[in-house]
């Protein structure tokens, strides 16, 4: 991947940038102004989350920042690349490369395994062997706590083993950056604590920049940072003490 | 991308195929249950057409078409060698073959040009007091020429006997018809003095007096009482005139089955074995042959049967035939071989016969065992025998029956077609008497008669006419060629050409003399018959330098509806194939753009983890085709499977004449078809391709955004 990340505007530590963003769009006959105006930008190995009331915004905010898509106007810039001016198929290959993806609903495929699921993200990039595959597949559901179940369809597992699953799966390209659009909302308080602890290990370990969207403050508390968001516009960033990742090296693909 | 990868991709694609296939079941089954189908249908109807299609192509080939035939374009009707539907067509005559022989002969790849003309005309069957009368003249002639042998004198009884109950059978059927005619009518007076010779003949003082004066006697017979049997018949013959001997080397299915060939040269004719089973056999014998064929070929059983428990029946009623050929000698031998095969007491021949007769499913073989080996030695089975001479009465164009004499060599058939009314109705005869009957001259002849008339100061001769205006000077042709208008008396009324005849079989014919006159159409036989279209255009090329009027037509064509069968057969099957696959086509797209609707999130959440549009498409694509050649694959071993128990069981037997001409043989063997499997496995291919593509293409639609949504 030629996705370097070169210095732009002397961000060299920005895994994202977000510049003076809107994003509207159609619902109906109304013109909905998602975003206006929003400037953000996120640092390597930062474990931050998107609050606001639902309505407010966040989700848009990631779809721009996962490349799901595209802003009105502004620029986002990911891993160093202009969103606006990337083809549908490049951002396609963005996002299989440099970015992970976390569910609300968790979107496994049903009718693949666990270890199936965990893979197919490594099936789509290419380049590595079976050994290769199976040992990082293992090696990353040994990790999130759910070995045992390789085998297993999605429909025999728990939300919170499932919720599992899904990180495995968004880690397993080892990715620059992961975004998880409210990865706590259909689980009960406990499990999403799980998942929630268990991001932020993965953070911690390697180094992966992870943006997550919530409106439980309980999740909230665990980011290292939090950015309130309102309206469409950005309402104030405020770090939480303590809970600051250790800033590491950019992480290091094979 | 490393080959392993890509191998692994398509691997998960399979997988995600087959599992969201396993998934729904209840559609994938019935998607799967309809392409099965169609397969089925193309794998096992294309087959049974091909093996239809290659029988017919041997039947016709082998039989009377060749691979080409050439005929007078100038025609009316298009060439129909098997007869079309308003029965045989109208040809032009091709006036001198021998041109026709050497410019088409000469034609790179033509193996013989055969020529033929193909029509009907009618046989008088002869009539069995007529035959019992003429032996019996013959065996009072040896006694009056002073033969005293106990044998002659033992047959020469016997035979009189045999017409004396030949006269009481008479006797009782003019009795019952007395009674139903009207007493005051004409016809009941010829009835009453009918009725007064036949008793006379049947006197006892008739017989005694019979032995002093035996041609006086048979006189009165012959004229007074012969007339009387009404079955007295004449039937219709089918045949081809043609150059018996380049027929038989060309068409070599040909078979003399019993007698022999017409010898080389001469004249004669040769009848269809299966026209003679039909129409000229002992009914009785006929139906048992037919029952037997029924229950050995067509598996059928008597029990349960309608049709065969009919001929059954019709059997049973039907003794009188043979009991008439049963002079009181063979009568005897018949009641004591019968008493004691039947293990009867019966003492009355035809209770016994009748006994006989009653077969079912368990008896059948016996019965028929013991009819062919005590009934069939002592009956003519035939009304005509090889060795007779028999008379054909055709009618010319102009109206008029022309007649000729013919010697019966040989029944013949045409090997595989034995039970084929199309093919075994056919008899063949030399081309001289076929020009005889035609009437049509030669055109020497013609311009030598035209010179005539042209001398004489008479107009220009009428060609279709000339005949008829040449009726005096007949005696042009070595046979008696009488004409009289088409009536019943004609056709009864002839006994007498026998001897006319005589001098005309031993005569050879050269091959010039064959060759040089009037045919209809001639047959073209091919070395290589793989090369049918090309040598078809050399042919007209060569007809068309020459200048000779001819049209040239595959032996498909010639065979006029016969040849079209399997056409439109074929036709029929497509159709059907094409309505299911249309359905399959319809249901199939329907079933995946649901599919595909109902993924909408799943394939959403594969573009937002890095899928390209592709791999979607290929995905949904990869599970149509996968559907598709699974069942298609499913459903075309199915239709081996089952051509191999067709084949297995011995193929799908004739049941009846028509499909024995079909099959080329008494059953219909299937040969699978490696075309018919690969035109399967295509068409299903294309079919869920194009069903497929649409709700691929669909889903090439869904954005990633679509995996966002919350609701589950």
């Amino acid at each position: 991947m030629a996705s370097t990340a070169a210095a732009v505007n002397g961000a060299a530590q920005s895994i994202i940038s977000v510049r003076d963003v809107s994003k509207d769009y159609l619902l109906g006959k109304t013109h909905v102004h998602a975003l206006r105006g929003v400037s953000l930008g996120v640092d390597r190995g930062e474990f931050l989350s998107i609050a606001g009331p639902s309505g407010s915004g966040k989700t848009t905010l990631l779809n721009l920042i996962g490349c799901v898509d595209t802003p009105t106007s502004g620029t986002v810039l990911v891993d160093g690349q202009d969103t606006s001016r990337l083809s549908e198929r490049a951002l396609t290959d963005l996002r299989l490369h440099r970015i992970g993806f976390i569910f609300q609903s968790f979107n496994l495929v049903q009718v693949l395994s666990v270890f199936q699921n965990v893979e197919f993200p490594l099936l789509l990039q290419g380049g590595l062997s079976q050994q290769e595959r199976s040992a990082r597949v293992n090696g990353l559901l040994e990790a999130v706590g759910i070995g045992e179940y390789a085998r297993h369809r999605p429909s025999e597992l728990s939300g919170g083993q499932r919720q599992r699953v899904a990180v495995a799966r968004a880690l397993v390209t080892r990715p620059a950056l992961v975004l998880a659009d409210e990865p706590t909302a259909n689980l009960d308080s406990a499990t999403g604590q799980n998942i929630i602890d268990l991001m932020r290990d993965m953070n911690r370990k390697d180094g992966t920049t992870f943006v997550f969207s919530t409106h439980d403050p309980k999740v909230m508390a665990h980011a290292s940072a939090i950015i309130r968001i309102a309206d469409g516009q950005i309402a104030g960033r405020e770090a939480v003490h303590g809970a600051r990742a250790e800033p590491a090296a950019a992480p290091v693909r094979s | 991308m490393a080959t392993q990868t890509r191998l692994a991709t398509g691997g998960v694609l399979l997988r995600i195929a087959f599992r969201n296939l396993l998934a729904s079941r209840a559609k994938t089954a019935i998607i799967g249950g309809i392409i099965l189908l169609g397969a089925v249908l193309v794998v096992v109807g294309s087959s049974l057409l091909d093996s239809f299609d290659s029988g017919m192509r041997r039947s016709i080939q082998g039989s009377l078409g060749g691979q080409l035939q050439v005929y007078d374009e100038r025609s009316k009707d298009p060439l129909a060698i098997y007869g079309g539907m308003m029965g045989e067509s109208d040809l032009h005559a091709i006036e001198d073959f021998a041109a026709v022989k050497k410019v088409i002969g000469a034609v790179p790849n033509v193996k013989a040009v055969v020529p033929m003309g193909i029509d009907q005309a009618m046989v008088s069957t002869g009539n069995l007091i007529d035959v019992t009368l003429a032996k019996l003249r013959e065996d009072a002639k040896k006694l009056a020429a002073g033969d005293a042998s106990p044998e002659l004198r033992q047959v020469y009884d016997s035979r009189k006997a045999h017409v004396r109950r030949i006269g009481e059978l008479l006797h009782e059927e003019l009795k019952s018809a007395q009674a139903i005619v009207d007493k005051s009518s004409k016809e009941y007076q010829e009835r009453v003095a009918e009725y007064a010779d036949l008793e006379r003949a049947l006197l006892p003082a008739f017989w005694d007096g019979f032995d002093a004066d035996p041609f006086g006697h048979l006189e009165f017979l012959e004229n007074r009482i012969a007339p009387l049997s009404s079955d007295t018949g004449f039937t219709f013959v089918r045949y081809a005139g043609t150059d018996l001997d380049a027929f038989a080397k060309g068409f070599d299915r040909l078979r003399v089955v019993e007698g022999k060939m017409v010898p080389s040269g001469q004249r004669g004719i040769l009848l269809g074995k299966w026209y003679a089973d039909e129409y000229l056999k002992l009914r009785v014998a006929h139906r048992f042959e037919k029952l037997k064929d029924a229950r050995q070929v067509g598996r059928r059983k008597i029990a349960g049967d309608e049709e065969l428990q009919r001929w059954v029946k019709e059997n049973q009623g039907q003794t009188r035939d043979l009991l008439l050929q049963l002079d009181p000698l063979k009568a005897q031998k018949a009641t004591a071989a019968l008493q004691k095969r039947l293990g009867s007491k019966t003492a009355e021949l035809p209770a016994l016969l009748g006994e006989l007769l009653k077969v079912d499913d368990a008896n059948f073989d016996e019965h028929y065992r013991i009819f062919q080996e005590e009934l069939v030695p002592l009956v003519q089975l035939y009304s005509i025998s090889v060795g007779d001479t028999i008379v054909i009465k055709a009618p010319t164009k102009t109206g008029y029956l022309k007649s000729v004499s013919a010697k019966v060599y040989g029944f013949i058939e045409f090997q595989g077609l034995e039970k084929s009314s199309l093919a075994g109705v056919m008899s063949l005869m030399d081309l001289t008497t076929w020009r005889d009957l035609y009437g049509h001259l030669t055109s020497e002849k013609a311009k030598e008669i035209a010179d005539l008339k042209a001398a004489a100061g008479l107009g220009e001769l009428d060609r279709d006419r000339a005949e008829a205006e040449l009726f005096g000077a007949a005696s042009a042709g070595p046979v008696e060629a009488k004409q009289s208008r088409l009536d019943e008396a004609v056709l009864v009324g002839e006994r007498d050409q026998r001897a006319v005849q005589r001098d005309l079989d031993g005569r050879r014919y050269t091959q010039a003399e064959i060759d040089e006159g009037v045919a209809l159409n001639a047959a073209v036989l091919l070395e290589d018959p793989t090369k049918l279209a090309a040598t078809q255009k050399a042919i007209e090329a060569a007809i068309q330098s020459a200048k000779l009027p001819l049209k040239v037509v595959t032996w498909q064509e010639a065979s006029g509806m016969v040849g079209q069968f399997v056409t439109l057969a074929r036709i029929v099957l497509w159709v059907a194939v094409l309505i299911i696959f249309a359905v399959a086509l319809v249901i199939i797209n329907n079933a995946m753009v649901m599919a595909t609707l109902q993924r909408v999130k799943e394939i959403g959440t594969m573009r937002a983890i890095g899928a390209q549009r592709r791999f979607v498409w290929v995905m949904l694509l990869v599970e149509t085709v996968a559907i598709g050649l699974f069942f298609g694959a499913l459903g075309s071993a199915l239709g081996v499977g089952l051509l191999q128990l067709i084949k297995s069981r011995g193929g799908i037997p004739a049941t009846n004449d028509q499909l024995y001409f079909f099959f080329s043989g008494p059953t219909l063997v299937p040969v699978v078809g490696g075309t018919s499997l690969l035109v399967a496995l295509v068409i299903v291919f294309l079919v869920s391709v194009a069903s497929g593509l649409y709700p691929a293409i669909l889903g090439t639609k869904v954005t990633p955004l679509e995996a966002m949504s919350s609701d589950d």
